[in-house]
């Protein structure tokens, strides 16, 4: 079964299918792996992704750009007027719903969001059935964690109308996990992940427990004022410095040339991500004057500095959010297209000096790709539909531990079952115990954090008496089951003799 | 390495644990589907021990399955399995539609254990060779009851099912014990889930609604297809086989109909009888009603609340204007008395004076002066106010002769100085209103209104202006003067043409002369003193030097500021006034400007009597 796998963002939209057991990225007609989000109305038709990208230079008041930002928002919305002030197509009210006025030659057109998502999302099945034939719409879409319900709605009421079968929306920092498969193959075990997106024009942060192969969401922070284009525009702004020292001329109040320079600064950027310098060039920028500057990687780093620190100290922030430090976070995952820049992996790196940071996968494909693996386990599926409860899972609520002792003979707790494990669950482990002894205690604490387990934390001890005496050390089989209320069966097993012993702990009422 | 006991550790539960908490998870993920099957079936792989007994009664339940033996089963007509009852022919004829597709399964096993064809021949029973064998009725059963469409055709036109609607006498009497059983019946074939019930008499509106609304909008599963005369699959060409689905199709239709028909009917007639709606609907009524006598009353209610809001302010007005009357008149009685007390009292003051006086013998010696000073005492009497005749009495009841004289005489002087004054002051009002009068005839006599020069100039030119032949020209021309005219006296038609021919009988060469006099006067006024008399005129910029003590005066300091600003800021300076509004200080643009349009005229108006005069002397 083949599925389609869809990350729709605020500058760049990408597809990935699911076939023959694993996940590809497809390029589209263009052979670009990522289309640009932009819609270009022309007379008579509409072009969407690069080419209504190059062609905004001498069509921005009829090209819709980050329509991200106002999908699904009522027109006082302060991010959606953020969106209207910085758009170069007109943006009217009409009853509270933001509409794009799209000038057609001889009239005026109005144009709902949902219009231009939904030509995005076309384009995305088009070249998502490039690939797999006309018959597969079974999507997988991502979504922003803070995207509301009503967004939801609309990303999804957009996609539909493109053709997809929409089989879920999914979280991006979820699909970015999966993509990677982190915690898919033995759902055992507790960790903490973070996601970093940097995206075209928003930072996301997000911490993520992952416990028997579930994700949570522990926190998150979003930063709408950076992202790729700031980068851009930083470097834009270098480049029209450079011209003006050269020439003597200020570009910065041509619109049309700092258009050019982003255009040739954004290309610049992204050489700058795999090689040691890059080459802008411009003809006639200005006055029919060209334009030529090496940049070197350096140069761009110190041009971005001040920024790269902003991308850096939200990570900072919400560690201290969550209460976690840097060694507490098992895995880094890299997102969003401007997550490449060498300069902020070394520094998220120093960050995290002992974390290993998944940047295998290209990072602006991590979310798509992760969105197809789900789109893959959920084709075929009959019951995709979720209802809201489903959501919510009965989690054990504290960590339940062990008392042993160490070869020096001191208390060491060890975790059988710990916190935020969804249940029922079951555990099985395989604890030691000297064989020159003929008892066994088994005592058992519950706690919460780092704090050594108490004597008021002691939920119960079980005791296996009379062993025969032998030479090796015995195994003792202990089986801990927790139903969803949160009470606790544990069975422990002599492996020897088959002496064992069982207790039921309730749920405290 | 676990620990060892300790002696009198045992077994045991020391604290309760605490309880789980709900968390929100993201919906990826493998894991996650697999909890989620798991829960949605509700059973979990690591309870299968503890959840084993359950499902192990539950199979054992299948196992008691009752198979009751179909008697008839052996003289089937495997030919006529259209009409064979498949459910009876697996003994499952008391079960029927609610089967499972498990028990059907194994009704199929049993039934085949028992009749196939090879077990009985081992039996030693004679078997019909071929396809008669009753045996194929049982393999038929199977194929519809085991697939899931053709088990639904087939139960749609379960042979057992009671299509019968209740006729209308039997559903008047005990209604839910008639339709009770038939709805339940029927809501076999809806697609929904959840069939509301009939309920019965205390039934809450919304129940009963429910109740209707799903009958009305019944979405039934039952079709057809069973009943087909002609099989697709016999068919031996396309042709024919469109042709058979064509005949299929409206046979379906047509029983369809029939049968939405048979549910509406149903509903129908059920509505009709249902003793609740029509108790609602009597409530409805009632409650309308008293909704509507609630308005009305409302109504009136208000209104008549109305009403009495504005008698009370009508009242309420018209107390407070009797007050004020009221008020009104106290006080002017008030004022009354008061001016009669004093009127009184200033009448028996002067009657003390006089009488005082008298005693005195009006200070006089002899009888003429006592006569002057009888009159001077009238005067004072008549001239005096209330409080300084009370002073006077005062002083001159407690004085002797010599004081009271001298007093009265101070009084009588005072009196008379300031007669004298009122009387100057009338005097010179005359004067001046003689000497302006005097003024304004000086140009020329004649006529009871006086005319100046400023007027006959004005006359002169209206007449050239409205020459003969002008419609009224008359009353156009005094029309005319009375707008112009700068003295302010209002002339008649009648006044004009006097003065106008008057002015005629004059020799033109006087007339010339008067133009001279008033051209020369009117150079002569702007060049000497700017014109007191330019009203006509309504233009502010005379206004500060005509008047001396209006605005303020340019004082000799300001005035060489100003020139000294205007020459240095020459005219080509932007903003030329602002400048020298600036430099002269305590003064505003507008002041400078007008100050200086001023001087140019004053200017203008000494060069232009200069040059008359050097003429004149030439001359």
């Amino acid at each position: 079964m083949a599925a389609i796998g869809v990350h729709f963002g605020c500058t760049c939209a990408c597809v990935a299918i699911f076939k023959d057991g694993r996940a590809d990225v497809i390029a589209n007609d263009s052979g670009d792996r990522v289309t640009p989000a932009v819609v270009a109305y022309r007379e008579r038709e509409q072009i969407v992704g690069l080419a209504a990208k190059q062609g905004r230079i001498r069509n921005a008041s009829n090209t819709v750009v980050k329509v991200k930002q106002i999908l699904g928002r009522s027109y006082d919305d302060p991010q959606a007027q953020k969106h209207i002030a910085e758009s170069k197509c007109s943006v009217i009210d009409k009853d509270q719903k933001p509409r794009y006025e799209i000038d057609t030659g001889e009239d005026t057109k109005l144009v709902p969001p949902e219009e231009v998502a939904k030509l995005i999302f076309s384009k995305m099945k088009e070249t998502a059935q490039s690939a797999l034939g006309s018959d597969v719409n079974d999507a997988v879409i991502t979504v922003p964690f803070e995207f509301g319900e009503k967004q939801k709605n609309a990303l999804r009421q957009a996609a539909m109308a493109a053709g997809f079968n929409v089989l879920r929306l999914i979280h991006e920092p979820s699909a970015a996990l999966l993509a990677y498969g982190i915690g898919q193959e033995s759902p055992t075990g507790k960790s903490y992940v973070l996601v970093y997106k940097l995206g075209g024009t928003s930072l996301s942060v997000t911490v993520m427990e992952v416990n028997s192969g579930m994700y949570r969401v522990l926190a998150t922070q979003t930063d709408d004022s950076i992202g790729g284009e700031c980068f851009t525009e930083a470097l834009a702004q270098h480049l029209a410095s450079e011209f003006q020292r050269t020439y003597k001329q200020d570009v910065r109040g041509n619109p049309r040339a700092m258009m050019k320079l982003m255009n040739s600064a954004d290309a610049a950027k992204h050489t700058l991500s795999t090689l040691g310098s890059s080459n802008c060039f411009v003809d006639s920028l200005h006055d029919g004057m060209d334009f030529d500057c090496n940049v070197s990687r350096a140069r761009f780093e110190l041009v971005c500095s001040l920024l790269f620190n902003k991308s850096i100290q939200p990570i900072k922030n919400l560690l201290d959010q969550v209460g976690l430090s840097a060694n507490d976070i098992n895995k880094v995952v890299l997102c969003g297209g401007s997550a490449r820049i060498p300069k902020l992996q070394q520094m998220i790196r120093d960050l995290f000096p002992d974390v290993e940071l998944l940047n295998t996968i290209p990072t602006d494909e991590v979310i798509p790709i992760g969105a197809a693996i789900e789109a893959g386990i959920l084709v075929g599926k009959d019951s995709s539909f979720l209802d809201e409860e489903s959501f919510a899972v009965e989690c054990c609520a504290k960590d339940i531990l062990v008392k042993e002792a160490d070869d020096s003979g001191a208390d060491v707790y060890t975790v059988l079952l710990p916190s935020g494990t969804p249940l029922p669950a079951r555990r099985h482990h395989t604890l030691q115990s000297p064989g020159s002894v003929s008892s066994v205690c088994f005592e058992l604490y519950q706690s919460i954090g780092k704090n050594c387990a108490t004597e008021a934390n002691k939920v119960a001890q079980i005791v296996l008496k009379d062993l025969e005496k032998i030479e090796e050390t015995r195994d003792i089989i202990t089986v801990l089951t927790m139903k969803r209320d949160g009470s606790l069966h544990v069975t422990c097993t002599e492996q020897g003799t088959g002496k064992s012993e069982a207790i039921t702990i309730e749920v405290a009422s | 390495m676990l620990k060892e006991a300790l002696e009198g550790q045992v077994t045991a539960v020391c604290n309760a644990i605490t309880a789980s908490v709900q968390f929100q998870v993201e919906p990826v993920g493998r894991w996650f589907e697999a909890f989620l099957k798991r829960r949605t079936r509700n059973v979990s792989a690591s309870f299968r021990e503890l959840e084993e007994e359950k499902e192990l009664s539950e199979e054992s339940e299948d196992e008691d399955l009752q198979l009751e033996e179909y008697p008839m089963l052996k003289t089937l007509d495997p030919k006529d399995w259209k009409n064979q009852d498949h459910y009876a022919v697996f003994g499952l004829g008391h079960l029927r539609y609610k089967a499972t597709q498990k028990q059907i399964k194994a009704a199929h096993k049993a039934m085949v254990l028992k009749h196939h064809p090879d077990k009985r021949k081992a039996a030693g029973e004679k078997i019909v060779e071929g396809d008669n064998d009753y045996f194929t009725c049982i393999t038929k059963a199977y194929e519809i009851l085991s697939d899931p469409v053709k088990r639904r055709a087939f139960d749609s036109v379960d042979p057992t099912f009671d299509n019968a609607v209740p006729s209308k006498s039997e559903g008047k009497e005990n209604f839910f014990k008639v339709y009770a059983p038939v709805f339940e019946r029927n809501a076999r074939w809806t697609n929904k889930k959840y069939v509301p019930n009939l309920g019965d008499m205390s039934a809450s509106f919304e129940e009963v609604d429910a109740f209707y609304s799903f009958w009305y909008n019944f979405d039934s599963w039952r079709e057809f297809s069973y009943l087909d005369e002609e099989e697709k699959e016999k068919a031996e060409c396309r042709d024919e086989r469109r042709w058979i689905e064509k005949q299929n199709r409206g046979a379906r239709a047509q029983r369809k109909k029939e049968e939405m028909n048979r549910i509406r009917t149903l509903v129908d007639t059920a509505y009709s009888f249902d003793p609740r709606i029509k108790k609602f609907k009597d409530d409805e009524k009632a409650r309308k009603e008293a909704e509507k006598k609630a308005k009305v009353d409302a109504k009136r209610k208000e209104q008549e609340e109305k009403e009495r809001a504005r008698q009370a302010e009508l009242e309420a007005a018209r107390l407070a204007k009797e007050k004020e009357e009221e008020e009104a008149k106290q006080v002017a009685m008030q004022a009354k008395k008061e001016k009669e007390i004093q009127k009184k009292a200033s009448k028996k003051e002067r009657q003390k004076l006089r009488t005082t006086c008298k005693n005195w013998n009006y200070f006089a010696d002899n009888e003429s002066e006592s006569v002057k000073m009888m009159e001077e005492v009238e005067k004072l009497c008549d001239r005096l106010e209330l409080l300084s005749m009370q002073s006077l009495n005062e002083v001159l009841a407690s004085s002797t002769k010599e004081e009271s004289k001298t007093a009265i005489e101070k009084m009588i002087q005072e009196v008379n100085a300031q007669l004298l004054k009122e009387k100057e002051e009338t005097e010179a009002r005359a004067r001046q209103s003689s000497k302006s009068s005097e003024q304004s005839s000086s140009g020329a006599g004649g006529g009871s209104k006086t005319w100046n020069e400023d007027d006959l100039q004005l006359l002169i030119k209206a007449v050239n202006l409205f020459p003969a032949g002008t419609n009224a020209r008359w009353e156009v021309i005094a029309n005319y003067m009375n707008l112009h005219s700068t003295s302010g006296i209002r002339r008649n038609a009648k006044d004009v043409i006097n003065k106008a021919k008057n002015l005629q009988k004059l020799d033109p060469i006087q007339k010339d002369e008067i133009n001279k006099k008033a051209f020369e006067k009117f150079k002569k006024e702007h060049s000497v003193v700017p014109p007191t008399v330019d009203n006509a005129v309504p233009s502010e910029r005379f206004e500060g030097s005509s008047a001396d003590g209006t605005a303020s005066p340019w004082t000799t300091e300001e005035q060489k500021l100003l020139e000294q600003a205007l020459k240095t800021f020459p005219v080509s300076t932007p903003e030329r006034w602002e400048k020298i509004a600036g430099v002269v200080p305590g003064r505003s643009k507008k002041e400078c400007m007008k100050r200086y349009k001023e001087l140019v005229e004053m200017v203008k108006a000494k060069k232009a009597a200069q040059e008359q005069v050097s003429t004149k002397s030439k001359k």
